[in-house]
């Protein structure tokens, strides 16, 4: 199956270097300390944080200077074309775990000790590209509730099909059985935080995709910080008036 | 989540009384309310409703199925409500699990009346492709975003609107074939039925609290009550359906009381729905 | 087993008294024939006994027609370590058919919701400051089901929570009418159940004369409830009765 044609367009329209489009909110979960909707193209995922607050269950604790960073993904059960979404799949636990990991690695955890930080995340529509957009919902969110962070967490996907890489795979092409790169990295510091490959690649071919995919986080973050500065110059302007 | 205090409580309770509640509004009011339709790009039918605080999706997805042998001339409808942990921290992992069930079961009796069909919110035999062999599996599905009390009313709201939303494709059946086989059939992708949502019948929650009954309750409200009566009427002003939640006991007349509430409180109710969700599809349909 | 030889099984049909005008629902207007040939306000006799489990803190035996139920009381006892501390007592209950319960096998999804139904009905009436930082636990078991069984499920597990001698404002009583085209017939079978187009199935303390639980499903009218609710009201107080004097037998058959 073409998925680029010789003209270089992909079966959305779109080029090898294209991503879809985004749209990110801020505080739409009311009573949440933090909460964001991020949206890449069709897949859209709504992040809320609730924290730092009393930890609940003391025997999850193991370091008593640090918060502790707990995450929970889950998908609506309308979120993929055939329903299916069983709660506690393998997939969730393994993707709740990847999130809380580059989450916990971003947040200044020790500056909250014997407290808890709560992130769940709610997919509800996945066309490909789930994780990166649930990281950069959850950093938005955290911004949000105003968690102290190192740096915005960002992250986007590339592939390779066709011999060309691709920016931000959808659900079509990232069936196609090519290979799938899934990038997380902290712009201003300039540090991988997620990296993480489907199927076979040779190494340079690697580089390529894997320096596509960095070029995308990089957008992203721009865009994240173009929309907390926007929610930050709302936020005085409602103190001023 | 904090709990509310002594002072706090005497304060909600008295304002309910003297029938000013906390955010200004009388016993009767509901919360401003926003439909959105449209939101899941593929499923047959979906609507967002928010009412106040508690944000809530319903998604309607049509797959071909088998009736069932009790019921050979029916469709089938099954109706599935998810609490997200985003909502309350406490829904994460299985803590959601008994208020889904219980809500998806209210909702449920709502929808679809006795056992034998009567007095349906959805027309079941409408759903029928061919007798005994192909019909369609309505799947109704529910996701509770954020939760400020009043769940029952936003996702029968949505519900609602997620019917009007939907389009099922039409279906042609091929050539008669013998009767034990599976009869062929075509799904047109161009074609489109919209659901006939008349009968749908609007979910109205009464909230007890003290002497005085409210409706629209927010989460502090709901936390101070004594017990909650949810009734369903439809356009005729029949009652489709009706829960009492709550432990404590109330007394006949009340219920009777509260079910003539109800029915004047859905009129209004029912009117603005239609125009809501008309304006929203109004939106869709230009976006 | 409190049940004198020889006495004939009490039944708690409702009448309509004192009404100046006549019920919606007459009996002639017989689109229905009950198959077990009751008239529609006719409820089908009550067999309750106490005592049934002799390890359960309490128990109770209920036959109402071909219903057979059979709750045990367990309690109140520690709660599990993982339950947090609470200072008012906690309610679980647990209700499951046995295979051979229906006559189909493998009946369908309405009996996962019994159990929560169950502990809705219970928890408004049992007093639970009374056994803090424990749990009373009701397991009930249908051993046939006849129809009306989530009614006469809650009459027996309040039955045998009184056995058990656990607090409670006042004995529950749940009688359930079905509506079948315009006649309301009370305590349906299970082929009445399974037609009906609409069920009203009230749950009552009928000394306080207070409702706890009350569920409608299909289409109904004003009227049409209050009627439902004045013959439930009725028949509550009437099957109040009968338990009463079950309890009263009970204890007197012990002191003999």
């Amino acid at each position: 199956m073409e998925y680029v044609n010789p003209e270089g367009l992909r079966l959305d329209g779109r080029r090898f270097n294209e991503m879809r489009q985004i749209v990110a909110e801020i505080g739409v979960v009311s009573k949440a300390d933090g909460s964001a909707v991020f949206e890449m193209g069709n897949t859209k995922v709504i992040a809320a944080v609730y924290g730092p607050r009393e930890i609940q269950n003391k025997s999850l604790q193991k370091n008593n200077d640090h918060a502790l960073v707990l995450c929970e993904y889950s998908m609506a059960h309308f979120s993929t074309g055939d329903r299916r979404r069983q709660k506690n799949d393998r997939r969730s636990t393994e993707l709740s775990l990847v999130i809380r990991q580059t989450m916990e690695a971003c947040i200044l955890t020790e500056l909250m000790p014997h407290s808890q930080i709560d992130i769940f995340l709610q997919v509800l529509q996945a066309d490909g590209g789930t994780r990166s957009a649930c990281i950069n919902a959850a950093t938005l969110a955290l911004a949000d509730a105003g968690i102290p962070m190192r740096d915005l967490a960002v992250s986007c996907s590339a592939g390779y099909l066709n011999s060309t890489p691709l920016l931000d795979l959808n659900y079509v092409e990232d069936s196609a059985g090519g290979a799938d790169v899934t990038v997380g990295v902290l712009p201003k510091l300039d540090k991988v935080t997620l990296l993480q490959m489907d199927a076979k690649l040779p190494m340079e071919t690697f580089e390529t995709v894997f320096a596509l995919a960095t070029e995308g986080c990089k957008a992203i973050a721009e865009r994240i910080r173009e929309v907390l500065e926007e929610n930050t110059k709302q936020l005085e302007y409602r103190r001023a008036a | 989540m904090v709990g509310i205090s002594l002072g706090e409580q005497h304060f909600i309770k008295g304002g309910i009384a003297q029938d000013l509640r906390t955010d200004g509004r009388k016993r009767l009011t509901y919360r401003p309310i926003y439909v959105e339709t449209g939101v899941i790009a593929h499923a047959n039918g979906s609507a967002r409703v928010k009412i106040g605080g508690t944000d809530v999706i319903a998604s309607v997805k049509a797959e071909i199925g088998r009736p069932s042998s009790l019921q050979p001339d029916k469709g089938k409808v099954a109706v599935f409500i998810d609490c997200s942990p985003t909502a309350e921290p406490t829904f994460g992992g299985r803590g959601g699990e008994e208020l889904s069930s219980e809500l998806a079961l209210a909702l449920q009796r709502c929808l679809l009346g006795g056992k034998s069909g009567a007095g349906a919110g959805i027309n079941l035999s409408s759903l029928l492709i061919k007798e005994g062999k192909v019909c369609w599996d309505l799947y109704i599905d529910g996701l509770v975003i954020s939760s400020d009390g009043n769940l029952l009313d936003a996702l029968g709201a949505a519900i609602k609107a997620a019917l009007t939303n939907t389009a099922i494709p039409k279906v042609n059946v091929s050539a008669e074939m013998a009767d034990d086989e599976q009869p062929e059939i075509d799904i047109s992708d161009e074609e489109y039925l919209q659901f006939d949502t008349s009968s749908v019948p609007v979910i109205v929650t009464l909230t007890k609290v003290g002497t005085h009954y409210i409706v629209d309750a927010t989460a502090e409200e709901e936390s101070q009550m004594s017990s909650a009566v949810s009734i369903s009427v439809n356009r005729v002003g029949h009652i489709c359906g009706l829960t009492k939640r709550g432990g404590s006991g109330l007394d006949p007349s009340v219920i009777l009381d509260m079910i003539s509430v109800a029915k004047h409180v859905t009129e209004t109710l029912m009117n603005k729905l239609d125009s809501d969700i008309s304006a929203a599809e109004a939106r869709e349909e230009e976006s | 087993m409190a049940a004198k030889p020889g006495a004939a099984t009490p039944t708690y049909s409702p009448k309509l008294v004192g009404r100046s005008r006549l019920p919606i629902f007459k009996d002639s207007d017989l689109d229905w024939t009950r198959p077990d040939g009751r008239g529609f306000h006719q409820c089908r006799p009550a067999l309750l006994q106490t005592g049934a489990v002799s390890s359960a803190s309490g128990s109770a035996y209920a036959e109402f027609g071909n219903t057979k139920v059979i709750v045990s009381v367990f309690g109140p006892r520690e709660s599990k370590k993982a339950m947090t501390y609470s200072d008012v007592g906690r309610l679980n209950c647990n209700v499951s058919y046995t295979t051979f319960a229906s006559s189909t096998l493998g009946q369908g999804t309405d009996h996962k919701e019994y159990s929560s139904m169950l502990h809705q009905a219970l928890e408004g009436v049992i007093i639970m400051e009374t056994f803090p930082k424990t749990t009373v636990d009701v397991f009930a078991l249908v051993l046939e089901s006849g129809g009306s069984d989530l009614s006469v499920l809650i009459s027996c597990a309040s039955l045998a929570l009184a056995d058990a001698g656990i607090m409670m404002y006042d004995l529950i009583t749940a009688v359930s009418v079905s509506c079948i085209g315009k006649s309301l017939m009370i305590d349906p079978v299970t082929e009445e159940e399974g037609c009906e187009d609409g069920s009203f199935m009230m749950t009552c303390m009928p000394s306080r004369y207070e409702i706890t639980q009350l569920t409608i499903t299909g289409e109904w009218t004003t009227p049409n409830i209050n009627e439902a609710m004045q013959l439930c009201l009725d028949a509550c107080s009437k099957l109040g009765e009968i338990m009463r004097d079950c309890l009263k037998q009970s204890t007197s058959a012990s002191d003999e």
